[in-house]
């Protein structure tokens, strides 16, 4: 009920805007800051996704296609109980597997995510990207780097069309802050 | 040691009140016992059973803040912290949130605008924050904790306290109202028996009683006055008649109950007065018995008792009306008689005369003939006082009684 309220909230006071920037998570000052940002975002970001399948603490499968811009070392963080094995998969490959719970897009050739993007409609994969700032190509979250922070972004259409379930909270997080 | 015992029944006089006063003054302290103890119970079950809904209130607050701030805090995001805390802004009777990470760091917190308008108050029920964890699947990820304000509390102390004044003012008027009525039912049957007493103790009126006055007390009080009026008026009715009688007494013959001299001497003067001022006559008739002493002297005193009897009720058997009949001595009796124009003084005598000439039957079986001596006089023509018109007729009974011996 509450969550359903935040979600209103959230639509109502974007009507327009289907993507939506951003949260922010602190980038702590060293070498490694990044990557635990990274990680840190994308695991909690999974950890507000309900497959239609399975429960919060099913291991899930993330397949990695191009390369990601923020960090090499792609390993999420998920808060409590749940976990994700990271693949790197091409974009041809990803497409023939079953298996993939999360479909994470680095950098690849436009026709590359673009054909991705058809294909994950209609199927419970969730898709997150860090090569698309203004997530305008169809991901569903969208992490960018700003100074001293990483932050996300949700683009409501693509969560709209797929069988995913996101938490709303994520949702008005994602757009709370523009 | 006689100072206080003697100062004491000087107080009582100066503090005297009234019944009303007195009741009106109990109820009203009663009244107000009962509304006061009514109030503070009410009051303080509200304030236990508010102070469990305020706990109750900063719990939820602080489960919808742990909501709220959830994902922020899984993302590490302040500002979405800051925004997750938004809802609970407006949940009155908050004063303080503080959101923790999950190492113990405030990451935020937010401080009411408005000033606590009792800390004492919210010293005292609420001491501690409220502190709820922050959990994802099962690992703690921050702190909320909620501090509470006094403003719920106060404002229902105070509808309470308003509340109160209310009810005791609609109670105390009610009561004003009761108290009144009640003095009323009991003071006037009271009054109604010191009104009888009053009327008893001024006016003698014996007669009067205190009526049914529907109180059990008062009327056990009023059937007591009533059995004492009863006795009075007894008493009272026994000395009027004692009086009556012993007055008759005084005025009257013991052995032929007719006037005696001095109601004869009463009844002439009035007689004289009241002819003198219609200008009217009456004739006074001396009347004494012949041989009296005779017959005395031969047949015994009790036959002369049984003579003068005798004589005596003759004597009234010729009276009319307004004629008056005394014995004045032994043997002598008085006669006024009314007289108008045309009645004649020698009639009179002769009818007396012939009416005690019948024979006595004595007590010893011997029968005795009396035989009287008559005088009459007239007023004014033989007299115009008393002595005179009596010196007149003594007069005329002795020229009789000669004239008698004579014969």
């Amino acid at each position: 009920m509450l969550a359903s309220l935040f979600l209103i909230g959230a639509l109502t006071t974007t009507p327009q805007m289907s993507v939506q920037a951003a949260s922010q998570t602190i980038v702590e000052d060293n070498v490694d800051g990044m990557a635990r940002a990274v990680n840190r975002m994308v695991g909690g970001i999974v950890s507000y996704a309900r497959w239609p399948d399975g429960s919060a603490t099913t291991s899930r499968l993330m397949c990695l296609v191009g390369s990601p811009r923020l960090t090499e070392r792609m390993a999420p963080d998920v808060p409590g109980t749940g976990s994700v094995v990271v693949r790197r998969v091409s974009a041809d490959a990803a497409m023939l597997r079953t298996d993939c719970d999360i479909l994470f897009l680095g950098r690849m050739p436009v026709a590359d995510r673009r054909q991705l993007i058809a294909w994950v409609r209609g199927r419970p994969i969730l898709t997150i990207t860090d090569d698309d700032a203004a997530c305008i190509y169809g991901a569903m979250f969208c992490l960018q780097n700003r100074p001293a922070s990483v932050s996300f972004s949700v683009n409501l259409d693509a969560i709209g069309r797929g069988p995913l379930r996101i938490d709303p909270r994520v949702l008005r997080i994602g757009g709370g802050a523009s | 040691m006689t100072g206080p015992a003697a100062n004491r029944p000087v107080e009582r006089i100066g503090a005297r009140t009234t019944l009303q006063k007195l009741l009106s003054r109990f109820h009203f302290g009663i009244t107000l016992f009962a509304v006061a103890l009514s109030g503070l119970t009410i009051l303080l079950a509200g304030v236990t059973a508010l102070r469990g809904y305020a706990d109750r209130n900063m719990e939820l607050a602080a489960r919808l803040g742990a909501y709220g701030v959830e994902p922020a805090l899984v993302f590490n995001d302040p500002v979405a912290v800051r925004e997750g805390l938004e809802p609970l802004t407006h949940i009155p009777g908050i004063a303080r949130l503080r959101v923790l990470d999950d190492v113990g760091r405030p990451l935020t917190q937010w401080t009411s605008p408005a000033a606590d308008p009792a800390p004492i108050l919210t010293r005292v029920f609420f001491p501690r924050p409220f502190a709820v964890t922050v959990q994802r699947n099962g690992s703690i990820i921050g702190t909320i904790e909620v501090w509470g304000d006094s403003s719920t509390l106060i404002d229902y102390v105070r509808i309470g306290l308003l509340a109160g004044l209310g009810c005791l003012l609609v109670t105390a008027l009610g009561t004003i109202f009761l108290a009144r009525r009640f003095e009323y039912e009991l003071v006037k049957p009271l009054n109604e028996i010191a009104t009888v007493a009053h009327d008893v103790r001024l006016h003698r009126r014996f007669d009067k009683r205190v009526q049914p006055l529907g109180i059990a007390e008062l009327d056990r009080l009023g059937g007591d006055i009533n059995a004492l009026l009863d006795e009075l008026q007894g008493w009272q009715g026994h000395m009027e008649s004692e009086r009556a009688m012993l007055a008759h007494r005084a005025s009257h013959d013991t052995l032929t109950e007719m006037p005696n001299r001095a109601a004869f001497d009463e009844q002439l003067g009035q007689r004289i007065q009241a002819a003198e001022t219609r200008g009217a006559r009456f004739a006074l008739l001396f009347i004494d018995a012949d041989n009296f002493k005779a017959a005395n002297d031969n047949f015994g005193h009790a036959a002369g008792d049984v003579v003068l009897v005798a004589l005596s009720a003759r004597i009234k058997e010729t009276l009319r009306k307004d004629d008056f009949a005394a014995r004045i001595g032994g043997d002598e009796f008085v006669v006024i008689v009314e007289l108008d124009d045309e009645t004649r003084t020698d009639g009179l005598a002769a009818r007396i005369r012939t009416s005690v000439a019948e024979p006595i039957l004595l007590p010893g079986g011997e029968s005795y003939r009396p035989a009287v001596s008559v005088g009459v006089a007239t007023f004014p023509d033989n007299g115009d006082d008393a002595i005179a018109l009596l010196t007149a007729a003594d007069a005329a009974m002795y020229a009789d009684k000669m004239s008698h011996r004579s014969r």
